[in-house]
């Protein structure tokens, strides 16, 4: 099962790369969180209760419905309805592909540092580094204020992933932190991209500018 | 004691914010300065102790937590001046107010927690409020400043989480995950290097954004440009020294191990870099603050190739840190008074800056000479330690390098100082009323501690440097 849901999570990263609707990528990143909430819940379901309780409400609650549909709100009046990258559509689907591939040989390639359950964390791994560069390659690939957001969210779950390889080992301070990370980023970004519409005609970084030497 | 003064700056931070009264909000910041010289007072005694599970005395954190009180003292007096000159409305003042005592407090939190998961959480919380801060004038500017800071700061912190989770990988191997600092120390070398390695790297490149280095300096120079002066004087001085002590913690943790000559390699490639990046950038730059930004961009990738020579370059690292946060904010709180009287903070409209105000032009002119590292600054002694490091290290090829950008830097400095300050070229209207002989005194005082630290090394700033990096290996 711990499979089926991390080769799922991977192709939605792939699908991220190739939608064009900011619509799709809220509903994407709530499909992340349910993701991550089957994976915490199968990979830590012998830790005890309260954590795991705290654990699952934070990926269904607040990463597969919060967040996506706090981002939805906050956008729904907004002029930018496509994503406005310079790579589109197939090529970074390729480009995507070529990260995943690449952090799976990577995860590979350290297969021996991992003593512990070595075979179980090169998946987590793969996922995890796949998610991180995603993000970032969707920060560099789109000019939308919007996207700029998903793209932190992305590398938070992949940085979630990777907590998910350490086991049982200290999941209520990974999770509180990435917790208070997300609550905190997100909520004041929302805050402050409420705010660009006095100052910007649309959510173009491009805008961004004023400051130069 | 140090739960209940983060109990009490909690609550501070939140009377500040509630209570919509200009003179309660300033009196709040002067009452929480007072609280900080009480947790001083209180803390100085148990110098090296730990407190409890989670913080400890150390002196290191002590060094800085004296100049974070300093500079937080001054920049609350600047900071009435500044409310007083532009009529700033009463709900910017008590969420900047609100904002100042929770940056510090969390600042607090970094200098003195002994545990890496707390650390990291405290330095998360210097970004929200640091973002609080950088928001004050409400303009397109600010709006830019701080949208970029939180975006790349959260990045940053994320990765550099992933840095602490990679320690938990390598912990995990030993069979336990026990995060304080001295636990982490004592069983260093049982510990996969590969893990330390990446732990080290993204931690590096995470707090990065807070010491403005490369790789995430950008940012960094926007906030000190689109921020008040006192937010600017703050950013370049004890935050920086807040990001110093976070990557000093991994550090000096991972430092018993081999893995010392490529942390050091690492250290010293940020640093010439970075170093590098603020000589270009410093030679076409136009804005003052700006200016200074990349001044202290310079002195923080200054403070990294000393530390990366390891025995003289750590006491050097530190010497300049202290004296580069007292003097960077003197010159960014004289900026605030500079932009009040020109209206302007491009060089090619200010000028005969101490004609027009000379006991502002002073405190330029003192400033420069200390930043550019000549006598009698005290900043001269502590470059002269890292070029002694750097020798002592056979680095001569470095050595050459660093002296030619540095010089580059001086020069970039100079002409544009030099200009403000003598020359007959400005075009603004000139509002003396923005002048403040008493705002300029301080600052002096700032500028002078240096030029005693320079001139006397005083055993007392010595021995303490001394006994908190004698962890360090010789």
């Amino acid at each position: 099962m711990i499979n089926f849901l991390i080769v799922l999570f991977i192709i939605s990263l792939i699908y991220l790369a190739k939608v064009e609707m900011v619509k799709s990528y809220f509903t994407l990143l709530a499909l992340q969180g349910i993701l991550l909430f089957g994976l915490a819940y199968f990979e830590l379901k012998e830790i005890d209760l309260i954590h795991l309780i705290f654990i699952l409400l934070e990926t269904l609650v607040f990463k597969a419905i919060f967040v996506p549909l706090f981002l939805q709100r906050i956008t729904k009046n907004r002029n930018h309805r496509h994503h406005n990258g310079p790579m589109k559509g197939y090529y970074s689907v390729f480009i995507t592909a070529l990260i995943v591939i690449g952090c799976f040989m990577i995860s590979y390639a350290i297969h021996d540092e991992l003593t512990i359950d070595a075979d179980h964390q090169v998946k987590y791994f793969t996922a995890a580094i796949s998610s991180i560069l995603v993000g970032l390659f969707i920060a560099i690939n789109n000019r939308d204020l919007v996207t700029h957001l998903i793209s932190y969210l992305v590398i938070e779950n992949g940085i979630f992933l990777l907590s998910l390889a350490l086991g049982a080992e200290m999941p209520m301070f990974v999770n509180s932190a990435i917790l208070l990370d997300i609550f905190t980023s997100v909520l004041i970004m929302g805050i402050f991209f409420n705010k660009m519409k006095d100052y910007f005609q649309n959510a173009d970084t491009g805008q961004l500018s004023q400051l130069k030497d | 004691m140090i739960y209940l003064f983060f109990i009490l700056t909690a609550v501070f931070s939140i009377l500040t914010y509630s209570i919509r009264r200009r003179s309660v909000s300033h009196i709040l910041v002067f009452l929480y300065v007072i609280l900080m010289i009480g947790l001083g007072i209180n803390l100085w005694p148990q110098a090296g102790l730990q407190l409890n599970e989670y913080f400890f005395s150390d002196r290191l954190g002590l060094i800085f937590y004296f100049i974070l009180i300093l500079v937080s003292l001054f920049s609350a007096i600047h900071y009435v001046k500044f409310v007083e000159d532009r009529n700033v409305k009463i709900t910017d003042v008590a969420l900047h107010n609100a904002g100042t005592i929770f940056f510090t407090g969390a600042m607090v939190g970094v200098l003195f927690t002994s545990h890496f998961g707390v650390l990291w959480a405290f330095m998360e919380a210097t970004t929200l409020g640091a973002s609080i801060l950088i928001y004050h004038d409400r303009n397109q500017d600010a709006l830019e400043a701080t949208w970029k800071y939180l975006y790349v700061c959260s990045i940053g912190i994320a990765i550099a989480f992933a840095g602490v989770l990679f320690l938990g990988f390598a912990a995990q191997q030993v069979g336990h995950v026990d995060f304080t600092f001295s636990a982490i120390k004592r069983e260093a070398n049982q510990l996969n290097t590969v893990w330390l390695k990446a732990c080290f790297l993204l931690v590096v490149t995470g707090f990065s954004v807070k010491m403005g280095l490369v790789p995430l300096f950008n940012v960094d120079i926007d906030a000190k440009d689109a921020s008040p002066s006192q937010v600017g004087a703050s950013l370049s001085s004890v935050l920086m020294n807040s990001g110093f002590i976070a990557i000093y913690r991994f550090y000096e943790a991972f430092s018993g191990t081999s893995l010392l000559p490529w942390m050091n390699k690492l250290l010293m490639i940020v640093g010439l870099l970075s170093l590098f990046f603020a000589a270009v950038y410093i030679l076409r730059v136009k804005n003052v603050k700006r200016m200074f930004a990349y001044s202290s961009m310079e002195h923080a990738s200054l403070v990294m190739i000393a530390f990366s020579c390891g025995g003289l370059g750590y006491f050097a690292a530190i010497l300049h840190l202290v004296m580069h946060s007292l003097v960077k904010s003197s010159l960014f709180f004289q900026v605030s008074q500079m932009h009040r009287i020109f209206d302007s903070k491009l060089d090619e409209k200010i000028g005969s800056y101490l004609r027009v105000n000379p006991l502002g032009g002073l405190v330029m002119l003192l400033g420069f000479l200390s930043i550019i590292a000549m006598p009698p600054s005290g900043m001269l002694i502590s470059e002269l330690y890292m070029f002694q490091a750097l020798v002592a290290k056979n680095y001569w090829w470095i050595a050459l390098i660093v002296l030619l950008l540095v010089l580059i830097i001086i020069y970039g400095l100079a002409i544009k100082m030099l200009g403000i300050i003598f020359l007959k070229k400005s075009t603004a209207s000139i509002n003396m009323h923005g002048a403040s002989p008493y705002e300029s005194i301080m600052q002096l005082v700032l500028i002078v501690i240096v030029f005693y630290i320079g001139l006397f090394r005083p055993p007392f700033i010595v021995d303490t440097i001394l006994l908190a990096i004698k962890t360090l290996p010789s």
